[in-house]
């Protein structure tokens, strides 16, 4: 049986901040809640993506104007709903030393829980926000792509909510051929500022394309995406080069001192 | 009535109307988010940050590293292992150098078995500890690590038991491989990661960890007994340590001009303090061995001092690396230049 490669198209020019992709995450996955506090930061009382929260939705409240708009006063939102990237070379997964994350038939990274021994090398190795430990759990979690309905032939809960369809799910193939036409549609009508970000190797080399990508409108710090994150083992052989000098010398040093002490019998 | 009610914390369910099946539904909870340890910051006022160009609202663009104290008291403990089994691997067959090969022999020994516990230690899920051998994977360093260290602990004990007999050479030449790997490794895996501080210092930190493992080898054994000869060799040893840690930490910080905005975390904050008191001890070991005259207790106060160093750069590593976590611009800037803005 072949599975098709599946990803998330985040258009973030249609979101409008509902967070029904935030419940229906944590109302599928039975995630459980992260307590009542307030940010000060806009709507955004999430604030990031963590080991309970797998989709979040980000907040610009700005008194900038965005082209293609009409307001009285300078004023802008962006909004964007965030969630793993699905990276096609992913620093989570390359990083795992047990084993317990994994690519799956439909091409996203998935954490096993039954095998994460909860080392943590994930998390410092994850390019973006996304993958983190919880001491009271002590395993790594994040998205699964709804791995679970996945498998049942569903679309992940966050895009079957999606009230205005700026998180589509389906075959990263028709997702790319879609996201061109949109940008195409965007620059049309005036707003020139879009772009996509992540959807191939050539516009992010570093992790060699998102499985989940998006459109936006500002530059990618502004949504607190890194503007070009880099999967960890790029050029990691400068390091294990390194490293080989450095034993290299070792060995020279000890072999030297102990000829010093041991020479005369 | 099957789940316990702690396993539905924070998910508002009563477990006579939902059955826990979700991925999720197996994350345990103690508290719900904001308790936990201060994950999240929680404001008792309103701060009402606006938003600015440069980044969102100043909030991490990174997970900051979650280990604990064990980790880089494993780095200690791995680099002496690492020293270890290279000297007795080196002094192997040196009739008088008997004393010193075997006290090699059990640093290799005790740090590649109070290693493994210092890791496992700090793993979430203790009692998987064994899945660290269950795949090996070339692209992760911590992979590689695993199996050098669990390899490097049975041939040092093997090692240990044969002692100083001209048959067990094999032996200590395996320890010895596997010793140059626990003590190189770690810095291939702090720089091999997304943390802007560490991965601008891959090529830096094997060195680092590699010259400081010389330098703590030979801090421990200042701070035995030796006799004459003794002391020469673990004084030459110690020597090129000391040096080759001043000179990849003067190095460390000279980075600091092309990625100004990790390098504040270099002064800053607990890591900051850490990263001083390194180099102080570092320097004062060094000064306090220079002084003329031969004498043990001026040789031990040496080996003292280069430990406390070694130890604090170890943590400062860490908890630097959490400061550079921390701030959004140190992870966007450094990208934007090499992008040509
Ligand atoms: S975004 Fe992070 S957690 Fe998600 S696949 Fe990429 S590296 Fe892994």
């Amino acid at each position: 049986m072949t599975t098709t490669i599946t990803g998330f198209f985040t258009d973030t020019s249609v979101c409008i901040g509902c967070k029904a992709c935030e419940v229906a995450c944590k109302q599928w996955n039975q995630l459980p809640a992260d307590g009542d506090f307030f940010s000060g930061r806009s709507y955004d009382n999430t604030i990031h993506l963590e080991a309970t929260t797998w989709r979040h939705v980000a907040f610009v409240e700005r008194g900038v104007s965005l082209s293609g708009q009409s307001t009285a006063r300078p004023f802008s939102w962006l909004l964007m709903s965030d969630v793993c990237k699905h990276c096609e070379r992913a620093g989570c997964l390359e990083a795992c030393p047990t084993g317990a994350i994994v690519r799956t038939e439909f091409g996203s990274v998935y954490v096993q829980p039954d095998v994460c021994n909860g080392c943590g090398y994930c998390v410092v190795c994850c390019p973006f926000v996304v993958i983190n430990r919880r001491e009271d759990d002590g395993r790594a979690w994040k998205c699964t792509l709804c791995y679970d309905r996945q498998k049942e032939g569903m679309e992940p809960a966050c895009a079957k909510t999606c009230p205005t369809d700026s998180i589509t799910f389906g075959p990263l193939e028709e997702l790319k051929e879609k996201a061109k036409k949109r940008l195409e549609e965007l620059h049309r009508r005036g707003v020139t500022e879009a772009y996509l970000y992540g959807m191939n190797d050539e516009d992010q080399p570093g992790t060699e394309g998102l499985h989940a990508f998006f459109l936006l409108l500002d530059r990618p710090e502004a949504y607190n995406l890194p503007p070009a994150p880099s999967v960890p083992t790029r050029g990691v052989g400068g390091s294990w080069g390194a490293m080989a000098l450095g034993l290299a010398g070792m060995v020279a040093v000890a072999v030297a001192a102990s000829r010093a002490g041991g020479e005369k019998r | 009535m099957i789940h316990a009610r702690k396993e539905t914390t924070g998910r508002e369910m009563g477990e006579e109307y939902a059955v826990l099946t979700g991925e999720a539904a197996g994350q345990r909870l103690k508290q719900a988010e904001p308790d936990a340890g201060g994950v999240v910051p929680l404001w008792h006022e309103v701060p009402s940050l606006p938003a600015q160009a440069g980044d969102y609202y100043g909030l991490a663009l990174l997970k900051e590293p979650v280990w604990i104290w064990s980790v880089p008291a494993y780095f200690y403990v791995g680099g002496v292992a690492g020293g270890g089994a290279v000297l007795a691997a080196a002094l192997h067959g040196k009739r008088p150098l008997r004393r010193l090969a075997a006290w090699c022999r059990v640093l290799a020994f005790l740090g590649t078995t109070v290693g493994p516990a210092l890791l496992t230690y700090d793993l979430g899920r203790m009692s998987r500890f064994l899945n660290m051998l269950r795949v090996f994977r070339p692209s992760s360093p911590m992979s590689v690590g695993s199996w050098s260290l669990a390899g490097t602990g049975m041939v040092a004990t093997l090692a240990l038991l044969q002692g100083d007999r001209a048959s067990a050479k094999p032996a200590h030449l395996a320890t010895a491989l596997g010793g140059l790997m626990v003590a190189g490794y770690t810095g291939v895996l702090l720089g091999n990661s997304a943390n802007p501080l560490w991965q601008d210092r891959r090529r830096l930190l094997p060195l680092l960890f590699i010259s400081s493992a010389v330098a703590s080898t030979a801090g421990v054994l200042e701070m035995m007994p030796l006799d004459r000869k003794e002391e020469g060799v673990v004084q030459r040893f110690g020597v090129a340590g000391k040096a080759g840690e001043a000179a990849c930490m003067l190095a460390m910080e000279h980075v600091h001009q092309s990625t100004p905005e990790a390098a504040v975390a270099m002064k800053k904050g607990k890591g900051g303090v850490l990263w001083q008191a390194a180099k102080v001890a570092l320097v004062a070991g060094i000064l306090v061995e220079l002084v003329p005259g031969r004498s043990p207790t001026k040789r031990k106060i040496s080996g003292a001092l280069t430990t406390l160093g070694a130890v604090c750069l170890r943590f400062a590593l860490l908890e630097t690396g959490r400061t550079a976590a921390r701030e959004p611009l140190a992870a966007t800037r450094p990208q934007r230049r090499k992008m040509g803005w």
